[in-house]
């Protein structure tokens, strides 16, 4: 599927409401082109008439078109913008569950190169491109389209040949003026957007550096690097914007010289008695009015180009325009039965990213219920890494994990993820409710269950006396609670879950030792009623009773 | 071209009027070219402007100092100040300014030459001149409402959309992706209903305004008609020429122009505008600077740095971070500054460092505290290549055995499974590819290869476990000690502080004891 093929299908569902609004705004420029035209008409006509010159001059009938030229162009300039604006907002709905679906069906490990902050900006401003594809590209062009043959018809009925192919010619000429414009600024275009993200980096280098740059006295080099970057991404977008510029003003003299050429021709022909005097006013007047479709072709020229490198960006992700609904991005839940057993086991296990150098090799348990076992090690030697494998989310370099006797990657992914619960080490939480935050997934889960998992991790208290209790709302990235309390949720979702198995990641990282010794009190009941890992960096405050593994320096 | 029209019907011979004609050509190029020259001095504009303020962004926040700097937002919305805000400036000068002046004067100018060809055709345009103002009122309050529904649109949507894209693996794990891509529609098209009603006030505006002028245009055409054929007995109608009245229709949209251009760019000021109230603050000069202290002697021979009675506040009327400090840094002590978050740790490293200034007090620092090595909670690691990090604060022509060398002083070992281009290993965003001790790791690398003879740790060890931390700690401070360098680390965690000489205990700003172990 090509880009463009991308663009027609996507806005294929919003047909009705696209065409409607090409229509109202071809209908605007027709009755400004006709507003003006009319205008001259009449006046010629007036004038001869006025003189004598022209007999059984009918007053009423043009004077009565102008006054409706005047307002239908107000009525369809309206009717086009809200249409128009229904439809390119439909269509930014549609877009964006269609690119959540689509990059929530990505495979697990292209997924994750979206958390870079900069990938996720580009998402959404490259949907904000495409969302004004009917209104500023295609809109104008089938619009500007419909304008000059409605002229070119009406020019062929009334004067000879060469005046429609003069109107054709100028549109022609304007399209292909912006076009060239518009495919001088695409190559330069893609290059910017590299340079501009290869100018983030320095500055968020330069920003969070500065202790460094000013400690080692090198703050002078790198504000002389940030300097030379400015200065040519400057120049290049400034060629870019006169570029863009020119084609603008050269499109509208095109525009005006093939009015003043039309002028010469129809004066020409009605001093050969070919057309009457007011017919070739018309004519020249007809063609000046074409200004306002023509002149807005360069831009939308200009910015097919940037659609269709966010078009082509969207589908590199794998976005495809939405069908209907398309297939489920995920099973449901209660699509299939648990195993009748959730036995653990791990054998010859091998975790990390290259093969040549595992960063755990050789591992062997199998988990008990009853007796948790705990993790420990220095940093950097693989405890999360091996919880990930754990939790069936990464593949194992070498051995196998299995569940119920099968290897993970032969369970279906609800199923995995039922039975086994992860809670890794970054707390994620919705930008949404203390509710909704926990009952993702789970919407029957009542008001009880849920005060009940928070009372155990002591955060009903606080939650209460905040006043809105439930419906408190976690802020952009779980701001609005300190790192302890979104790590305490994070545990309560956790509780909710009541999977058979579950890997904990650091789960008590942010509590104080008293609030974590209280915690660990209150859940440990749970875990020892379950088969569980716990990778934490303090393994002598957990209960002595509980399995030991210690990974990297040292074996186990 | 409406004399043309005039010449060809009304003139002697009937002959084209090539030389009016060609007048015409003459006119249409001058006109564009014009344009094509006040759009690019617009441009010009914005982008002087553009460059001047990334500088002062720049040297603002150099000037601040890392302490100041993360008071006004974190590195990231720094970026996008310097990239996004500052573009959003360009509209107001490339388009708004320039289309500001001719709003007035073009119309003015237009207005004049259609009273000189007839007082009434004139009077309609002016007419509608008293309705300009109304006019700008309802644009301002349309583009308003649709800039206030674009924040909208960025806060409520795109924030939901992001949210649940960064969340990805938590819906995953809950099995609520279907779920919430359904709630993906639904916000968007809970937007799409909310945007709509606003817009639909904001197009009204517009379209006002395009009736008046569409009317205006089609009453001048009626009047000229009319006059022409002697029905409009009064004023100066029996006058009227058909060059007169085809003059006075073509200049009626031309009238329009400036005031359509202008609504157009208006929406361009409401978005500078929004930039530059996020901009203006930031560009403040901060009450108190972070500029770095020259180095002069110190009054006793032996200190290295001077504090003596200084207070230091972050804000004008908040209370003070640090007051009536006094402490004597002697060469080669490696201190310890304890006591609970917010009790000034931070603040008094950041003061040696030249990081903050003090209000009150006086500073003095030793020759040999300049430069210095800073190793923070989480080094800073640049975007480029591990020996180019390491480098930072060394001589350019430190050899890459002295790098190893360094790195294994540091305890990492170039043969590291990480590192698998050893020096040449490319480091990325966010120390992408290194564990956060190794990072502390490479930081310390750094700061040895450096040379300098006072290091300000702040926190060094607070994101590491128990055996990196003690690992780090023991390398760091064994070679402080065999090169006679001046520690100073800021710490919360008694595994760090009873290793170091002496003890140096804040509370709420002050010193509460000065305790040697």
């Amino acid at each position: 599927m090509s880009d463009l093929s991308f663009l027609r299908r996507l806005f294929r569902r919003r047909r009705v409401w696209t065409a409607l609004a090409y229509l109202l705004l071809a209908l605007t420029w027709s009755a400004a082109i006709a507003l003006l035209a009319l205008s001259g008409w009449f006046i010629t006509a007036a004038a001869l008439a006025g003189a004598g010159l022209l007999l059984g001059f009918d007053l009423f009938t043009p004077s009565a078109g102008i006054r409706a030229a005047a307002l239908l162009r107000t009525l369809a300039r309206y009717g086009e913008r809200i249409v128009g604006h229904e439809a390119v907002l439909r269509v930014l709905a549609d877009l964006r569950s269609a690119s959540f679906a689509a990059i929530a069906r990505l495979p697990l490990a292209d997924q994750r190169r979206m958390r870079s902050g900069d990938l996720q900006q580009r998402l959404i401003a490259d949907i904000d491109t495409l969302d004004g594809v009917p209104l500023r590209i295609t809109g104008p062009l089938v619009a500007a389209a419909l304008a000059v043959l409605g002229a070119a018809v009406l020019a062929g009925w009334l004067a000879p040949w060469p005046a429609p192919l003069l109107i054709a010619g100028a549109a022609g000429l304007t399209l292909a003026a912006s076009a060239l414009a518009a495919r001088f600024g695409q190559a330069r275009s893609r290059a910017l957007v590299e340079r501009r993200s290869r100018e983030r980096v320095a500055l968020l280098d330069y920003f969070g550096g500065l202790p460094e740059l000013l400690a080692y006295r090198r703050t002078r080099p790198y504000q002389a690097d940030l300097q030379r970057r400015e200065r040519e991404q400057a120049g290049a977008v400034l060629l870019q914007e006169r570029v863009a510029l020119s084609a603008d003003q050269a499109v509208q003299a095109v525009v005006a010289l093939s009015a003043l050429a039309m002028l010469a021709l129809a004066l020409g022909w009605h001093a050969e008695g070919r057309v009457s005097a007011p017919v070739a006013v018309l004519l020249a007047l007809m063609t000046l009015g074409l200004n306002e479709a023509l002149s807005s072709l360069p831009g939308a020229l200009w910015r097919s180009g940037e659609s269709l490198q966010a078009a082509s960006r969207l589908r590199r992700l794998g976005v495809s325009p939405p069908d209907a609904d398309g297939p489920p991005v995920q099973p449901s839940r209660r699509s299939r039965d648990l195993p009748a057993d959730a036995t653990f086991q791990v054998e010859e296990l091998a975790v990390g990213f290259v093969e040549q150098a595992p960063l755990v090799a050789g591992l062997a348990f199998e988990l008990e219920v009853g007796r948790p076992l705990v993790i420990h090690g220095a940093s950097g030697g693989g405890k999360t890494t091996l919880l990930e494998t754990l939790a069936g989310e990464r593949v194992p370099l070498a051995g196998s994990v299995t569940l119920a006797g099968r290897p993970l990657d032969q369970w279906p992914e609800p199923v995995r993820y039922r039975a086994i619960g992860y809670l890794p080490q970054q707390n994620t939480l919705l930008d949404d409710t203390v509710a909704a935050n926990l009952r993702l997934g789970l919407p029957e889960l009542s008001d009880e269950d849920l005060w009940a998992a928070l009372d155990t991790v002591e955060l009903a208290d606080p939650l209460r006396r905040e006043g809105s209790g439930l419906d408190y709302r976690t802020g952009e990235r779980g701001r609005r609670f300190s790192g302890g309390q979104a790590r305490r949720l994070s545990l309560a979702w956790l509780l909710l879950r009541d999977a058979p198995v579950v890997l904990l990641d650091e789960p008590f990282a942010g509590l104080d030792a008293a609030l974590e010794r209280r915690v660990l009190e209150r859940i440990r009941p749970w875990l020892e009623n379950r088969r569980a890992v716990l990778v934490t960096h303090a393994p002598e405050r957990l209960p002595e009773d509980w399995a030991r593994l210690v990974i990297g320096s040292g074996g186990q | 071209m409406a004399w043309s029209i005039h010449l060809a019907l009304f003139g002697e011979g009937g002959n084209l009027p090539w030389p009016w004609l060609g007048a015409a050509v003459l006119a249409v190029l001058l006109r564009h070219g014009l344009q094509v020259l006040r759009d690019w001095s617009g441009q010009q504009l914005a982008f002087a402007v553009r460059a001047d303020l990334r500088e002062e962004l720049i040297a603002t926040a150099t000037r601040l100092g890392p302490v100041h700097l993360t008071h006004r937002g974190h590195s990231g919305s720094w970026a996008s100040r310097y990239q996004e805000q500052v573009d959003a400036l360009a509209g107001y000068y490339a388009r708004y300014l320039p289309a500001l002046g001719l709003t007035l004067a073009v119309p003015a100018l237009l207005l004049a030459a259609a009273f000189s060809q007839d007082w009434v055709a004139g009077l309609l345009l002016l007419l509608s001149a008293p309705l300009i103002p109304v006019f700008m009122a309802l644009i301002g309050m349309g583009s308003e409402q649709i800039h206030q529904a674009q924040q909208e649109r960025q806060n409520r949507l795109a924030g939901h959309f992001l949210d649940r894209i960064r969340s990805l693996d938590l819906l995953r794990r809950s099995l609520a992706l279907e779920a919430t891509r359904h709630d993906v529609a639904a916000a968007a098209e809970d937007y799409r209903r909310l945007s709509m009603r606003v817009l639909r006030v904001a197009f009204l505006s517009s379209a006002v305004m395009e009736f008046f002028s569409a009317v205006a245009i089609g009453l001048v055409a009626i009047y000229v008609g009319f006059a022409l054929l002697g029905f409009v007995e009064f004023g100066p109608a029996g006058e009227l020429t058909l060059f007169s009245g085809l003059f006075v229709l073509l200049l009626a949209p031309e009238y329009f122009q400036p005031l359509r251009q202008f609504a157009q760019s208006y929406h361009d000021r409401a978005g500078a505008i929004a930039a530059a109230a996020e901009l203006a603050p930031v560009l403040q000069p901060p009450a108190v600077t972070g500029r770095l202290p020259e180095p002069r002697p110190t009054t006793s021979g032996t200190a290295l740095l001077e504090l003596r009675n200084v207070t230091v506040r972050y804000e004008a009327d908040a209370q003070p971070a640090l007051s009536g400090l006094e402490l004597e840094v002697r060469r080669g002590e490696q201190i310890a500054v304890v006591g609970p978050s917010g009790s000034g740790k931070s603040t008094l490293l950041a003061l040696c460092a030249g990081f903050v200034q003090a209000e009150s007090g006086s500073v003095t620092i030793g020759a040999a505290a300049r430069p210095f090595a800073w190793i923070g909670q989480r080094g800073h690691l640049f975007h480029g290549t591990l020996r180019e990090n390491l480098l930072l604060g060394a001589p350019e022509n430190t050899r890459d055995a002295e790098l190893a060398e360094a790195m294994a002083a540091a305890g990492l070992r170039l043969d590291d499974p990480t590192l698998p281009q050893g020096l040449d290993t490319a480091i990325g965003e966010d120390s992408r590819g290194l564990s956060g001790g190794q990072a502390q790791r490479v930081a310390l690398a750094r700061a040895l290869l450096s040379g300098s003879r006072l290091w300000l740790l702040d926190e060094p060890t607070s994101a590491l476990d128990p055996q990196t931390e003690d690992d780090l700690l023991t390398r760091l401070l064994a070679h402080a000690r065999t090169h006679d360098i001046t520690v100073l680390v800021a710490t919360h965690q008694e595994s760090v502080y009873r290793r170091l000489g002496r003890i140096v205990r804040l509370a709420d700003g002050q010193l509460q004891e000065d305790s040697d172990v």
